[in-house]
């Protein structure tokens, strides 16, 4: 039984400083389901992701309207701890960004900032999370060996299995292939409709293709508002507004 | 349809202009020179240190002259004037002999006094240059050989020697011909000692002032040392201050006589040579060692110390020598400084009391009986058994330099035991210079060590909250706020610290001990709490802002301490007077009676906090920029898996930043190191060689800055000070290299990509 609106956009809005980047956003993301953001740049997409583990509380002088409710529990109830709200929900970023320590260290990391160290505990983690990120076929001769020795889509895969590690609700994953090639690329796709059995996947991208192949409900932001949301077959071959055709169809980016 | 014909393209576009291509040659070139230049620089100051100090490490030259034959026979005395030129030779009878080295012509001065007598014994003082003679009637007497120094009309000198004969005295004691003695000259004070076939005396001479003319010497007591002795005499010398005498007997024994309250008494006797009586007993310059020699040709120096659990200065060995030769031994002090020849056999050796040290050997051409040195310690002087004279260039510029010398622990002239001292000039010209610069260095890490022990803390944990935690409009005041305090002219911090907190905290240390403890402990326990409080409580400081709930209580808790500390010296640093019984709360009194170590004024605490104060904003600077610029995609990940603030410092900023930071403690250690105004001005600049917080130090910069301009140019002292300041460049320079190679590890570690 999963639910629809296991992320809830409620009514959201969001300003850097005096500029308002999202207007009252309403939007239900479901359960185990891959959910892509589209638009143009500067739409507001990234912004809209980044406030769901709140990641934007990092920038100084923001503010927001509105809530977002992760399984019904409110993001910005003041009893959350933002801390143990992240490690509900895991991120993964444009740029690969391991960190300067081995294979095994990255992806562990969760674990031990969350003090656990048990060497089991850990190997298994290890082994379960590179499996799932189909990294581990590559890397489990080389666990010990600085993560920087890894090519640019290894390294994605690892901060994905890193983001995976401490198995969050959901995975936000904000345009993970812009950096790849096409081969990585289309091996992180296809890691993506695999990590959906187990996760919530809301995935940001510039790639029209890519929210085709690998998405199941597919939002389209422009100008910081909530154009079109709804099954992705249905918004890309039958869009229901005239902003989401003008874009899927190239006429403007 | 009309197509506008395509313009032909410019044929020039593809050059660059060549002024372009000249300047970006140009700019390359000064670059390039710019970069030797500086290279070249470095290696010319090192090279100009080295070059000034290289000296210090040669040993002297001395260069032979031909023989100067003078018939007449043995010499007993040879002397010589300041310069070296015309030295004379007494030979017992009623002439002085004095030799022009230049032409070597003779001239013969009789010596009135001496007429008709029959000399049995004779002494020479070549600080005083007199002789002292002893007859075979029991009297004793002396002359002066002077030397008047005339120039004609062209500015030619001519040295003119003068016999100035003495009064004679009557030894009232013993019997038969004088066997030995020895005339101590202290000015007011003179000891004639005197040694007859049968008896001992010492002769204490007094002058009286006349109205017209000089003073006339009168003999103003005779004691019979003879009662206090009961071997036969070997050799007799009497101090230069005129007030003790050293008598060493046939069974080896030596006596020190002394006058204590206007009686000569018996001090100390001692054995220097186990059974054999010393055939020689010299002062060496200054009048505080005496260097004696046996047959054998042994030699060991005796100073007088006081030693441990003594209030009486005594002789004791401080030195000893290799062997001299076997033969007629010679001995001839410096009037410079603590070298000596010496030598038996016609082998000869320079040797320096201070380091004990041989600075030259070699061979005599015949067997010398006398020696001397010049004046100013350029020539010395050899007079053989058949009246030869020969003359020696000697060039030893720097006697006292030495390894030993300046690593090692000396024992020095009125020391009780080696040890490392630095005290280069003193106030007389006999001083003994003491250049070891084990306490300026021990002063320049004591120095850093404090200074870095207060200012990494605060510099770090600063630096990670800035770069980490404050937030960005704080963050704008603070840093340039901080790199403003590294703008501070060194010599305001040191006169602050020397004549504003010194004093200030003088009397309040059990207040910083407190303080040192409750700070940290208040701020854990905020933090405790804290983190207890409920989110909506904390929310309300969020993003860095925290320290506006810490730092009352900081302040808070500070105020406490600093009135607790007087409760606190009342109960633990009670101070009990000895003297009256009494118990008084003062730390200032109670660190030197609870430790045995000194409380000074201005101590390391003083400079450990203003020194530190000038090392925060460096250390801080360059950390906080490390720190700041670990790339926002790591913290962000970090963040985003869930870490804290605290977590993504520790475990991603940290370790990322980490050459930065070793980079910053370098630069800090560097800065403190060669810090000199405010040590100059804070320490009280004592050459101390331990590590107790409550003293001063000297360190090597404060000591060539405090020095140099005294220092004669290319004296000994003067590349002493270049020396140090070639230990202070090896310090850092190591020091450096080595953070270098650690550096480049830790970024080889944490490299990104």
């Amino acid at each position: 039984m999963t639910r629809d609106d296991f992320i809830a956009v409620e009514n959201f809005s969001f300003f850097y400083g005096e500029k308002q980047a999202l207007h009252d956003i309403d939007m239900a993301i479901p359960e185990r389901r891959v959910t892509a953001l589209i638009g143009p740049s500067g739409c507001g997409k990234s912004t809209l992701l980044r406030n769901m583990n709140r990641m934007n509380d990092l920038i100084e002088g923001v503010r927001h309207r509105g809530d977002i409710r992760l399984n019904g529990h409110s993001l910005y109830d003041p009893k959350v701890e933002v801390i143990s709200l992240r490690k509900r929900v895991g991120m993964v970023f444009q740029k690969y960004n391991p960190f300067a320590k081995t294979v095994y260290e990255n992806v562990v990391f969760s674990l031990r900032v969350a003090g656990r160290n048990r060497k089991r505990e850990l190997d298994e983690v290890v082994e379960r999370s590179l499996r799932s990120a189909a990294l581990w076929d590559e890397v489990k001769d080389r666990l010990h060996d600085s993560a920087f020795g890894l090519s640019g889509g290894q390294q994605q895969r690892l901060c994905i299995a890193r983001a995976i590690a401490n198995q969050p609700e959901i995975l936000l994953m904000d345009e993970p292939c812009a950096a790849l090639d096409p081969t990585a690329t289309l091996k992180i796709e296809s890691l993506i409709r695999e990590l959906k059995e187990q996760f919530t996947i809301v995935i940001v991208t510039h790639n029209m293709e890519q929210a085709t192949r690998c998405s199941d409900r597919t939002a389209f932001l422009y100008m910081g508002r909530l154009i079109e949301y709804g099954d992705t077959k249905q918004v890309f071959e039958n869009p229901r507004e005239e902003e989401t055709e003008a874009y899927i169809s190239g006429r403007f980016s | 349809m009309s197509s506008t014909p395509p313009s032909s393209p410019d044929p020039k576009r593809f050059e660059v202009s060549k002024g372009t291509l000249w300047l970006d040659r140009a700019m390359t070139q000064l670059i390039r020179v710019g970069g030797l230049a500086v290279i070249l620089a470095v290696f010319g100051i090192f090279f100009f240190i080295v070059k000034e100090i290289l000296p210090l490490f040669t040993s002297a030259e001395v260069e032979a002259e031909k023989v100067v034959e003078t018939p007449g026979g043995e010499a007993l005395v040879l002397g010589v004037d300041e310069w070296g030129e015309k030295p004379f030779l007494y030979r017992g009878d009623g002439e002085v002999v004095v030799v022009d080295m230049e032409s070597g012509e003779r001239q013969v001065l009789p010596v009135p006094s001496l007429e008709g007598v029959e000399v049995t014994a004779v002494a020479y003082d070549a600080v005083k240059r007199r002789v002292a003679v002893g007859l075979a009637d029991g009297r004793v007497g002396s002359f002066l050989v002077n030397y008047e120094t005339e120039f004609d009309d062209e500015g030619e000198r001519t040295i003119v020697p003068v016999v100035e004969p003495e009064p004679w005295f009557e030894v009232s004691l013993g019997d038969g011909p004088v066997t030995a003695l020895s005339y101590g000259d202290g000015g007011s004070s003179r000891m004639i000692v005197v040694s007859r076939e049968t008896g001992l005396a010492a002769l204490r001479l007094g002058q009286k002032r006349a109205l017209i003319g000089k003073p006339k010497l009168t003999l103003k007591d005779t004691t019979d040392l003879g009662a206090l002795f009961d071997a036969g005499v070997t050799s007799v010398v009497a101090s230069q201050n005129g007030e003790a005498a050293l008598v060493a007997g046939d069974d080896g024994e030596v006596r020190y006589f002394q006058v204590e309250n206007g009686e000569i008494v018996l001090k100390q006797t001692f054995e220097p040579f186990e059974g054999e009586a010393p055939v020689r007993m010299d002062y060496v310059f200054g009048g505080v060692s005496v260097a004696m020699t046996d047959r054998a040709g042994e030699q060991k120096v005796f100073s007088l110390f006081r030693p441990e659990g003594s209030s009486e200065r005594l002789f004791g060995q401080t030195k000893e020598f290799d062997e001299v030769g076997e033969g007629t031994s010679i001995f001839a002090p410096s009037l410079r400084n603590k070298s000596f020849l010496t030598g038996g056999g016609g082998k000869l050796s320079v040797r320096h009391l201070t380091s004990g040290a041989t600075r030259w050997e070699g061979e005599a051409e015949f067997e010398p009986v006398a020696a001397t040195i010049d004046g100013k310690s350029e020539h010395f002087f050899l007079a053989g058994g058949s009246g030869q004279i020969q003359r020696f260039h000697f060039d030893d510029p720097h006697p006292e330099a030495g390894w030993r010398a300046f690593f090692g622990k000396v024992w020095y002239e009125g020391g009780e035991e080696p040890v490392y001292q630095w005290q280069s000039t003193g106030g007389s010209d006999d001083f003994e210079p003491k250049l070891s610069l084990v306490p300026l260095i021990i002063g320049s890490l004591k120095g850093t060590f404090y200074a870095l022990l207060f200012s990494v803390p605060v510099a770090l944990l600063a630096a990670v909250f800035s770069a980490a935690f404050l937030p960005h409009d704080m963050k704008r005041v603070v840093k340039p706020a901080m790199e403003i305090m590294a703008s501070l002219p060194s010599v305001v911090l040191g006169f602050l610290a020397g004549l504003w907190l010194a004093p200030l905290i003088e009397d309040k240390v059990p207040s910083i001990l407190l303080l040192c403890l409750s700070l940290p402990v208040a701020a854990l326990i905020v933090g405790r709490v804290w983190s207890l409080q409920p989110m909506q409580v904390r929310q309300k400081f969020e993003g860095g802002r925290e320290w506006m709930v810490l730092v009352p209580v900081l302040l808070l808790a500070g105020w406490v301490a600093w009135s607790l500390g007087p409760v606190l010296e009342g109960i633990f640093f009670v101070y009990n007077d000895p003297a009256t019984g009494r118990e008084i709360a003062d730390f200032r009194l109670w660190w030197p009676q609870a430790t045995g170590l000194s409380f000074d004024q201005r101590n390391s605490l003083v400079v450990g906090f203003m020194m530190g104060f000038a090392v925060i904003p460096v250390i801080f600077t360059i950390a906080e920029d490390a720190l700041s610029n670990v790339p926002k995609t790591l913290t962000a990940a970090a963040s985003a898996l869930g870490a804290s603030r605290w977590q993504v410092v520790w475990s991603i900023i940290v370790p990322v930043a980490s050459p930065g930071i070793f980079s910053a403690l370098m630069i800090g250690f560097g800065r403190a190191v060669g810090e000199t105004m405010i040590v100059v001005m804070a320490t009280g600049n004592t050459p101390v060689t331990e590590w107790n917080i409550f003293s001063g130090m000297r360190t090597l910069s404060a000591n060539i800055a405090v020095e140099l301009p005294e220092a004669a140019p290319g004296s000994t002292h003067y590349r002493t000070l270049f020396l140090g300041a070639l230990v202070l460049f090896m310090l850092t320079f190591i020091l450096n290299s080595v953070a270098e190679v650690m550096r480049q590890r830790l970024r080889e570690k944490n490299k990104l990509v």
